[in-house]
């Protein structure tokens, strides 16, 4: 196998774990702020497409418009649905909010199949629809976007995370929800923002995505699948690890196609992500585990 | 600091009474909690008045042309894929079978009797199409199934057909749904024992000798990828690489490069779900420089295949039924009067074109329908079965229809055209292309 073909893996293994990343992120911040794990995510990341294509083949936005309507719209449903299915059992065991979470990600994609429909839904590409070389590996210019704008995103969270009142309050919630509570941290405003900003994160992925892969009512529960994966693979309530987490699922299935079989490449990825749970029970990146909840 | 929290903490019993003498926090938590209660019932109100709605239109047929009522309306299943990653072969399909059922009405139905077809959606999905077919079955009564739409989806169904013994003519293309004869199961469309030699052929004439695979994890790509590969060698095709890939996937990069590196001559993909514009755009970026020739199946010629893909779809190539380009019929020919007519009701109630998957619900419909007419006596899913066994020279939308014991498809290579992706339309290939 030639240096180019290596490096075309690679960089295929980064757009899919760029994805998985984005994703992954709004599974650990959720989990952080809540001991939660949020199976409505997938949900977020198919929004984020169908809102965005909506606002610009419906409502005949300009494509940037669209864009940020889409994000902003996705990230709005993430608070309402916090406000009005979990809020309310907030004081309930993680099992029922999980419950919950499941129930809430089959309402969200049915209300998307009844609005715009069973069929997938295009968008063009935020800048052409040309191609950029990388040392000779060939690359759609959307993947750029893909990767620009999973850096962009973890560039700001670390902003948020340790440069604002906000942040410091959520990495507190991470750390004791009682304790943040003790000193005079509005715990239930962290929780709504952590749903906000996951579903906000969601959507970015989706419709970056889009432009590629069209997106369709269905699309959420199998992004979601491997966004969990990767969150779980880098290490649940760490938005460092949840980055690496998926940034080694994408090239972990890339190389399994270059190397084994496009066949096998999801058990190969789930067998290292059960071999590395044993080992390794938080995560390859994770601190070692505490009580959570 | 704030010790309503605390209180709050405690699981306060909901009761309406109760409310009254509840402290502060408790009762705005019990407002928030009916104001929930309340959100949630009416997202259910609207979500059941919606699913109403889809019943009541649910059935084709049911009122109308009342003056050639007499008895029991003859009544069919239709298990489709209206929903899910299926869909758009799912949706054709039911507007065709709505307009063919309109104008069998009009024209006096069966024998008097009106056609009544009861739609299911198995949303793509094998355990969904079976639990749709038993309700058909034991719930309506129904004559005959028609459907689904997917591979998979027919083959799962096959378990109730054969119990209840009522005959099914599937929509799907997988060559396993007539290669396993079933005496209850018949299929409209080409299946690939027929599209892929002529494909190959195809394949041969361009000077292919090295073709790689990709092909979806699921029915229609196993069925397509395992029959293409009993046929290469009569063809003088060599398969130099064959991947596959999962519905859902987002990034089919890694094996297309895996693809190249073979240095393959074509390849071939067999996906009829939205993973195929994927599979394009990203070949189109890895092939920038030097690219590949692509070629596809029927199940390509989706409208959201093209719109999805874009430029990257320039040139692709697929094997399809002549209705895509009707003069491929050859002018006044019976087969070409048929389609023009089917083609015109559908694009005047729908507002576009019928493509192939619409042609296979129709081929379906009428083929049920004539059957039936030809019963003499008492209308039974059995006397059905015969008489659709019996179907003989019944010119449709994607062939001639002649069925027997031992094959119950009747397709043959002439019934496909190759066509071509050119500024975004699909045109019949130039001859020995």
């Amino acid at each position: 196998m030639g240096d180019v073909e290596l490096l075309q893996f690679a960089l295929a293994g980064l757009k899919s774990g760029a994805i998985y990343a984005l994703v992954a992120l709004g599974f650990t911040i959720v989990y952080a702020a809540t001991g939660v794990i949020n199976f409505a995510q997938g949900e977020f990341y198919m929004l984020g497409g169908m809102l965005s294509v909506w606002a610009y083949a419906g409502l005949g936005l300009p494509l940037p418009l669209a864009a940020v309507f889409g994000v902003a719209a996705t990230a709005l449903v993430g608070g309402l649905f916090e406000l009005t299915a979990i809020r309310p059992r907030s004081d309930g065991d993680p099992l029922a909010l999980i419950i919950i979470t499941v129930g809430g990600s089959m309402v969200l994609s049915s209300f998307a199949r009844h609005l715009f429909g069973p069929l997938e839904k295009a968008l063009p590409a935020f800048s052409g629809t040309g191609t950029v070389s990388i040392f000779g590996a060939m690359l759609e210019i959307q993947s750029l976007w893909i990767l620009g704008l999973t850096v962009m995103a973890v560039a700001g969270l670390w902003y948020l995370y340790n440069r604002t009142g906000l942040g410091r309050a959520m990495r507190a919630c991470a750390v004791s929800r009682d304790a943040a509570r003790l000193v005079g941290i509005d715990t239930r405003r962290i929780v709504t923002m952590s749903f906000v900003l996951a579903a906000a994160l969601g959507a970015l992925a989706g419709l970056a995505v889009t432009p590629l892969t069209q997106t369709a009512f269905n699309v959420g529960p199998s992004v979601g699948i491997k966004g969990f994966a990767a969150a779980i693979l880098g290490g649940l309530g760490n938005p460092v690890a949840a980055v690496a987490g998926g940034i080694t699922l994408g090239l972990l299935e890339s190389m399994s196609i270059a190397f084994i079989s496009s066949t096998y490449k999801d058990a190969i990825s789930l067998l290292v992500l059960l071999a590395v749970l044993f080992w390794r029970p938080q995560g390859l990146f994770g601190r070692s585990s505490r009580e959570k909840v | 600091m704030d010790t309503r929290r605390v209180v709050r903490r405690e699981r306060t019993s909901v009761s309406l009474i109760g409310v009254i003498g509840m402290s502060e926090g408790a009762r705005a938590r019990v407002a928030r909690l009916m104001l929930t209660v309340m959100l949630v019932s009416m997202a259910a109100a609207v979500a059941l008045l919606a699913g109403c709605g889809q019943r009541a239109g649910d059935r084709a047929g049911e009122d109308a042309a009342n003056g050639a009522a007499a008895g029991e309306p003859v009544k069919i299943g239709a298990v489709l894929s209206l929903s899910g990653s299926l869909s758009g072969l799912g949706i054709p399909a039911r507007q065709a079978i709505e307009v063919e059922v309109e104008r069998i009405n009009g024209e006096g139905g069966v024998n008097g009797r009106l056609v009544e077809v009861v739609f299911e959606d198995d949303a793509s999905d094998e355990a969904k199409a079976v639990a749709a077919t038993t309700r058909l079955i034991e719930q309506e009564d129904v004559l005959a199934v028609i459907g689904g739409s997917g591979t998979a989806q027919s083959m799962a169904m096959r378990t109730e057909i054969e119990r209840a013994e009522v005959p099914q003519i599937a929509l799907a293309g997988g060559s396993v749904v007539t290669d396993q004869l079933s005496p209850w199961v018949f299929q409209t469309p080409w299946p690939n024992r027929v599209v892929v030699p002529f494909t190959l052929r195809a394949l041969q004439e361009a000077g292919v000798t090295r073709l790689a695979l990709i092909s979806e994890s699921g029915g229609y790509g196993v069925d397509g990828q395992s029959v293409t590969e009993a046929n290469v060698k009569r063809f003088g095709i060599e398969i130099v690489a064959t991947e596959q890939f999962n519905r859902g996937d987002t990034v089919m990069t890694s094996q297309l490069t895996k693809i190249r590196a073979a240095d393959p001559d074509a390849v071939l993909m067999w996906s009829a779900g939205a993973e195929a514009a994927t599979i394009m755009k990203n070949n189109a970026a890895l092939g920038a420089a030097d690219p590949l020739p692509f070629y596809g199946a029927p199940g390509n010629a989706r409208r959201e295949f093209l719109e999805g893909s874009g430029e990257a779809a320039e040139g692709f190539m697929f094997a399809a039924g002549h209705i895509l380009a009707p003069e491929t019929y050859g002018e006044d020919t019976e087969a070409y009067n048929v389609a023009t007519a089917f083609i015109e009701r559908f694009t005047a109630r729908w507002g576009v074109e019928p493509d192939i998957f619409a042609g296979h619900a129709y081929d379906a419909l009428h083929i049920t329908v004539e059957a039936a007419r030809r019963v003499s006596g008492d209308l039974t899913p059995e006397a059905l079965r015969d008489e659709i066994e019996a179907t003989s020279g019944l010119v449709a939308i994607g062939g001639t229809f002649t069925f027997s014991a031992t094959d119950h498809n009747g397709m043959s290579e002439d019934a496909l055209t190759m066509y071509t992706i050119i500024d975004g339309e699909w045109i019949p290939a130039e001859k020995g292309r």
